[in-house]
């Protein structure tokens, strides 16, 4: 008897895992259907299960709008819709854990954007649908929705910033301007100001705004990096660093939240820096001594600088499908829940400011408090785009480092060096050489490991082509996505390519692409490019 | 809970003259203990105190209630709490069977039997110990996932990620099986029982301290668990546990509106955990010192 | 009795003054020494335990390697010799296994042997050849997109796996060396049963198998669910864990969603412990992380321990009422789940919390307190925290222990006079560290891994600044294994190499119980305590 019962046991349940496993190996998905004679309406006509994911106070409005897209659309498409509570702060790390079982479409906030496009998690908006987006949408909306120059989501709100809340007993009219002046009469009330500077990058960013710096993150259609430009560590940033020095130390008063709870705490804040979701919480907590404005300015060496903010947004995104009905059918019903009439009663309903260019229009949105407010401040945003998901951890730091150093030049150079340091470190750049993007590294161009070695004057790069229908790949400087080096530029060895690529038509990138599998070994002088296969 | 207190005769003595310094000293120790039980209860007892608050729903600078009510109490039925709570009552149930027959089976063994592989397997399972668990829970959801044992389905693939590796922990029941004289075992083998019968009819009466604190343990973890939950369920309040549905409650965009909620989900959650508690803490004590201090 | 109790000499130093260090002393000769030399000694024979702990582990290591190739060797010889001197049936069990046993009357061991390797195959051969040819790639082919003008839009064709190769490879190959194994014992029962058939013993029948399954191999049985869940839920996670160290595989390359990942060797321990070339941000953060987290491992531990002694010898003070109701309120901290308590606790002590609150209503402060903004603060107000969490723990392992001192002990010491103090420093203290040694170190450990209270306190906050190039935003309080998490949840989710932290924690809590192991008094021989 020995092992043996035991080991059938085990067995079995080895068997039974790997059996599951093995089911569901070659992905044999149906293929897109590209005929081009069905039309449309009755091609995606079906019923369909779909899992939404939205934040708990949207959930019941939108089960009511997918009702209603169901009773309204033209094309037979019946959705059978499971809504699902989710912050949009975390949908996109959600998603990612497992995109198989994550929602056909969610809710989430731009910040995500790149990520979730890297991780594969959303589908790329077809041409119409992009076209739509871009027309409809303003332009913090559409750079929201935007990596590359591919669409991938719909916008749903473009009133994700922020401003101050304040309240009007403890605070003075005459005082909102000026974040000094603030200071001082939160002080002398014996309350707080609450302005998330500790842990969130996305606030401390509002001092570097004022000053002008910027961090303006480049990424390519597949929600890669592919170049930053970022003065957050300069004279200017300096001075910034000054203005949020200002904040941080005043101990005695700063809370490091954007919870509008504060203003019933113990001690409570008199002034807190949140955004327009926060608004009907604000109302209910203070009542008419309600104030909201746009941020004040900090005034460093006698001059003025007015606090900036991110100007972001909330998006709609849908998951990539196998089923290219499905896909279809997603994209009707999310251009159903982003147009006009939708983002309208969003904004009746929930507050949601619109991101569609004819509801900002509507007398209700425009005389909203809230909405003035974030206008009003708007006027001192930076569209927010596409930033590196790090970068968030990197500058967050920012705020403590400056809270704890003596305040000096020196001491506030300190923390700026350590940001500098730390997005050197997590965008590896070397501005001098050349790079072979391609199939190999993702046509990541940041990506060190194919930088081609430098030996004199030229640049060589050895490459394993293990197929030859797709592995291509061309050469650039880094940092610059545009091809500097590629196959017009190849003078020996051009037969070892597909001769496909002769045609400019098949070819605007001009991307070298090898005709058979093996190792090449690539060599370029800056002008021109010799291949070798070994 | 009177054998404890005969551990020191000298004590007896010096208690019968009551001595001026003894009741000083018993003094300082009655301040200690009052202020102790102050700091141990007050979090709980502002708990209770923010479930009955009905004037808000959020944070506030203050612990009594301006309104006292039921509202949030009332208000959990409109959520998915009910059925979060179901969830985790079932999986505590199933973990603390399962959990405890595993861990039973492992110590038993490892306790009474001299097998080849016997030093090899502790030895083993003591290295297994030293890694993290955190990562396994990728891999976990992947297997669970492809025995269709997550999201709706969570709860049967916890209640199997509970008790699978559950053998792990065997060092306390083991230490105190060690405990248990191997004699008795010997005297029932020469009357004839098979090694079975020794373990069903001797050993696990006498065990019973032992397997009380076992399901005890088990019996409790499910409530607490909010990582591996979290990542099992992805968000389908089908199969979520009470800790993931109730922490989600406490993300930026709702905790204004159900942190009270939050209290008195906590309070519900709390009460059979700390009642079972109290009931079986004597037999909790006898675990824990029979068996972890051997390890 | 205790911890002055040292094994008989070893070897003998010369007579020389000083304290031995190298040589150990007898009972006689250590009980001569002076306080202090007492203390010399035992702190030189610590130092000395830790790099003899290590070798003896990799001595251990060694042997076992030798004496599993020897083992290894002599079962080839075995199946060999079993192959030659073996009868028609004996050879053919090679081959078709069980084939020894049924043809000799063993059916029940026969068939399953049989059913056993029918079933490898069969896996083999639908799935089990698939994963395995895949394993050293990873994968071919990545996931395709695809534009359906007439619909306009995209949709995707999903094709290799890398998670699941990876995942079901490593499967296969603990199905694999299953079979070999059981191969074995096919080849060695043939062997057995030719043997003692042609000797005239009777062969146990399978009935007689079933019943020794509660009997003599009762083990066996027992120990068949237990170790089949740790193999599928422990082991293999573990190996997997280990080998996405050597990969790629992050957020960018899910392995099948996005784009493979593939095998990358070293690169990865290169990027945390930068031994050659790149910056040292990683090496830096993880020395600081460490660092901490041995610190609070230590705080916390012994914190508890004397703390919870302290207040469990309090209640059973002679005189004492309500002893179980002190103890009842006490550990409702065990009582209530921690993501209750321990959250609304973290919201307690911020800045504008009610702790902060209450103080400066009452005028013992003019600003908040910075419980969780100044790394200082936060760590001594984790540590603290820690001990509202741990003592009752303490408390009750005390209470028991406290009521097996032997009575005889006190009342010796009694007599010859003792204070108060010194009963405890002569007998409660030593006999408490004699017993819980083995408790202290999974105690230690188990705090280096302490997710829950650093992970719902403070998240591993306040940031600290150093550390900002290294993934995951780590802050003062981070643990290595909260930070594995904030890699593994973080915006790039890398997971190899929150797979290198794993692996690293794994071999410092390896050494720190090896050494602390093989000086522990108390757990050098299991069989005392029966």
């Amino acid at each position: 008897m020995k092992k043996v019962l035991a080991l059938v046991l085990a067995v079995c349940m080895v068997i039974g895992l790997a059996a599951c496993g093995g089911g569901s190996t070659p992905a044999n998905n149906t293929p897109a259907n590209n005929s081009n004679n069905v039309a449309p309406a009755s091609e995606i006509a079906g019923t369909y299960k779909v899992l939404v994911w939205c934040p708990a106070e949207a959930k019941a409005l939108t089960t009511k709008q997918i009702e209603a897209f169901n009773k309204d659309n033209k094309l037979g498409i019946v959705i059978e819709a499971t809504v699902n509570e989710m912050s949009e702060s975390e949908a996109g790390t959600q998603v990612l854990n497992d995109v198989s079982a994550g929602p056909d479409l969610y809710f989430f906030a731009q910040d995500q954007l790149a990520r979730l496009v890297q991780g594969a998690g959303i589908a790329k908006l077809g041409e119409a649908a992009s076209k739509k987006v871009k027309d409809e949408s303003d332009k913090a909306a559409v750079a929201a929705a935007t990596t590359g120059d591919q669409i991938y989501a719909y916008p749903l709100t473009s009133d994700n910033g922020y401003f101050m809340y304040y309240d009007k007993s403890v605070i003075k009219e005459e005082d909102v301007d000026s974040l000094e002046k603030l200071i001082e009469a939160c002080k002398a009330a014996g309350k707080r100001f609450s302005m998330e500077t500790d842990t969130s990058a996305w606030y401390i960013a509002s001092f570097f705004f004022a000053t002008g710096c910027v961090s303006e993150w480049t990424a390519d259609k597949d929600g890669v990096f592919t170049n930053v430009k970022d003065t957050f560590n300069s004279p200017e940033g300096l001075i910034a660093a000054k203005g949020l020095y200002k904040l941080q130390s005043a101990k005695d008063v700063h809370v490091s939240s954007s919870n509008v709870a504060d203003f019933s705490a113990n001690p409570a804040s008199a002034i807190v820096v949140s955004g327009t979701w926060a608004y009907n919480d604000v109302k209910k907590i203070l009542g008419d001594n309600m104030g909201a404005t746009d941020l004040p300015s900090f005034n460093v060496d006698g001059k003025d600088y007015h606090m900036g903010s991110f100007n972001g947004c909330k998006l709609l995104g849908v998951k990539p499908q196998t089923d290219v009905k499905k896909g279809a059918a997603l994209n009707q019903l999310a251009q159903y829940l982003t147009d006009y009439d939708h983002q309208v009663e969003r904004f009746n309903e929930l507050g949601w400011g619109p991101a569609n260019l004819e509801a900002q229009k509507i007398d209700a949105v425009k005389n909203n408090a809230a909405q003035v407010a974030i206008n009003a401040q708007n006027q001192y945003a930076t569209v927010q785009g596409q930033i590196h998901g790090s970068w968030w951890d990197i500058a967050k730091v920012i705020g403590t480092d400056v809270g704890n150093s003596d305040g000096s030049d020196a001491g506030l150079q300190k923390a700026l060096d350590n940001y500098k340091a730390a997005i050197d470190e997590l965008f590896k750049i070397d501005y001098s050489g050349k790079i072979f993007v391609g199939a190999w590294n993702e046509w990541n161009n940041a990506d060190e490991k194919f930088a081609m070695t430098k030996d004199g004057n030229n640049f060589t790069i050895t490459l394993d082509v293990p197929q030859s229908d797709y592995m291509g790949g061309r050469i650039v400087t880094p940092g610059d996505w545009g091809t500097e080096l590629g196959y017009a530029q190849v003078t020996t060895g051009k037969e070892l390519m597909n001769p496909e690529m002769a045609d400019p038509a098949k070819n605007g990138d001009n991307n070298i692409v090898f005709a058979a599998p093996g190792t090449y070994t690539v060599t370029t002088d800056g002008t021109s490019i010799t291949i070798v296969k070994k | 809970m009177s054998k404890q207190e005969n551990y020191d005769p000298s004590e007896i003595k010096r208690h019968m003259g009551m001595s001026a310094k003894n009741r000083i000293s018993n003094t300082v120790i009655y301040i200690v203990l009052i202020i102790m039980s102050i700091v141990w209860l007050a979090p709980f007892v502002f708990i209770v105190l923010q479930s009955f608050r009905v004037e808000s729903t959020w944070m506030v600078g203050y612990v009594v209630p301006k309104t006292w009510g039921l509202d949030n109490y009332i208000n959990l039925a409109k959520t998915d709490f009910w059925h979060w709570y179901t969830n985790t009552f079932i999986m505590a149930l199933a973990t603390a069977v399962g959990q405890t027959v595993i861990v039973l089976c492992m110590s038993y063994t490892l306790s009474r039997f001299r097998f080849k592989m016997r030093n090899g397997l502790m030895r083993f399972m003591l290295i297994l110990g030293m890694f993290p668990g955190m990562l396994s829970m990728i891999i976990l959801y992947r297997l669970l996932k492809d025995l269709n044992m997550t999201q709706a389905n969570a709860v049967p693939g916890l209640i199997l990620v509970y008790i699978a590796s559950s053998g792990m922990g065997y060092y306390v029941s083991k230490g105190f099986f060690d405990t248990v004289p191997k004699t008795l075992d010997e005297a029932a083998r020469i009357d004839g029982a098979t090694r079975a019968q020794v373990l069903w009819k001797i050993i696990l009466p006498m065990a019973k301290p032992i397997v009380i604190y076992t399901i005890l343990t088990a019996f409790m973890g499910p409530w607490g668990d909010f990582v591996v939950a979290r990542y099992i369920s992805m968000n389908t309040p089908a199969g979520m546990n009470v800790a993931v549905g109730l922490n989600s409650w406490l993300s930026a965009d709702q905790i204004i509106s159900r942190y009270t909620m939050f209290c008195a989900g906590g309070v519900i959650v709390a009460i059979p955990v700390t009642i079972l508690f109290m009931c079986l803490q004597r037999y909790y004590v006898e675990g824990v010192t029979g068996g972890a201090v051997k390890g | 009795m205790g911890l002055e109790h040292f094994a008989p000499t070893l070897f003998c130093g010369t007579n020389q003054k000083g304290i031995k260090i190298m040589a150990r002393y007898s009972d006689l000769e250590y009980l001569k020494l002076s306080k202090w030399d007492k203390f010399l000694y035992k702190l030189g024979r610590f130092l000395i335990a830790i790099p003899l702990g290590i070798g003896h582990f990799f001595q251990k290591v060694g042997r076992g390697i030798v004496s599993g190739a020897a083992g290894f060797g002599r079962g080839l010889k075995d199946i060999g010799s079993t192959f030659k001197n073996g009868d028609g049936i004996t050879k053919g069990s090679f081959v078709v296994m069980g084939l020894g046993n049924m043809a000799r009357g063993q059916f029940l061991r026969g068939i399953l042997f049989l059913l056993f390797e029918i079933i490898f195959i069969f896996y083999m051969v639908t799935t089990g050849g698939y994963w395995l040819s895949m394993l050293p790639s990873l994968g071919h082919q990545g996931p395709m997109e695809e534009y359906n003008p007439v619909l306009d839009t995209y949709s995707t064709v999903y094709h290799d796996n890398s998670f699941k190769i990876l995942l079901y490879g490593v499967l296969t190959i603990f199905f694999i060396i299953a079979f070999i194994y059981t191969w074995r014992q096919n080849v060695k029962q043939a062997k057995i049963t030719q043997e003692m058939t042609e000797k005239g013993i009777r062969l146990k029948n399978g009935k007689e198998d079933l019943r020794s399954l509660v009997d003599e191999s009762f083990y066996k049985t027992l120990l068949a669910l237990p170790l089949t869940g740790i193999l599928i839920f422990t082991v293999l996670p573990i190996v997997f864990m280990i080998l996405v160290a050597f990969t790629n595989y992050d957020g960018a390359h899910d392995g099948y969603f996005n784009s493979l990942f593939k095998w990358v060797g070293l690169e990865n321990f290169n990027t945390m412990l930068s031994w050659s070339g790149g910056s040292k941000v990683y090496s830096a953060t993880f020395g600081e992380v460490l660092t901490w987290t041995l610190i609070w491992a230590f705080f916390a531990t012994f914190s508890n321990y004397f703390l919870g002694m302290f207040v469990a010898m309090m209640i059973n003070k002679k005189g004492i009422r309500f002893k179980k109701g002190w103890r009842t309120i006490l550990v409702m901290t065990i009582a209530i789940p921690q993501f209750i308590s321990l959250l609304y606790v973290s919201k307690m002590f911020a800045r504008n919390g009610i702790v902060n609150g209450f103080l400066l209503d009452m005028g013992w402060i003019k600003q908040s307190l910075p419980f969780w903004d100044d790394p200082t603060w936060a760590r001594i107000t984790v540590i603290l925290i820690n001990i509202w969490i741990g003592i009752p723990y303490l408390m009750l392992i005390v209470t028991g222990i406290l009521m097996n001192i032997p009575a005889d002990l006190y009342e010796s010491a009694k007599i010859d006079g003792a204070s108060g103090w010194k009963q405890f420093s002569k007998i409660t203290l030593p006999y408490m560290l004699f017993i819980t040694g083995p408790y202290l170190l999974t105690q230690f450990t188990g705090n280096m891994n302490n997710f829950n209270v650093i992970f719902l306190l403070t998240g591993g906050g306040p940031t600290n600044p150093a550390a900002s190039g290294a993934s995951g935003a780590v802050g003062f309080t981070d643990l290595l294994v909260t930070w594995l998490f904030k890699i593994t949840t973080g915006a790039e989710s890398k997971y190899y190499l929150a797979s290198v932290v794993g692996i690293l924690i794994f071999i410092v809590v390896a050494i720190i119980s090896l050494v602390v192991y093989n000086i522990l008094p108390s757990v050098k021989n299991e069989e005392d305590f029966q």
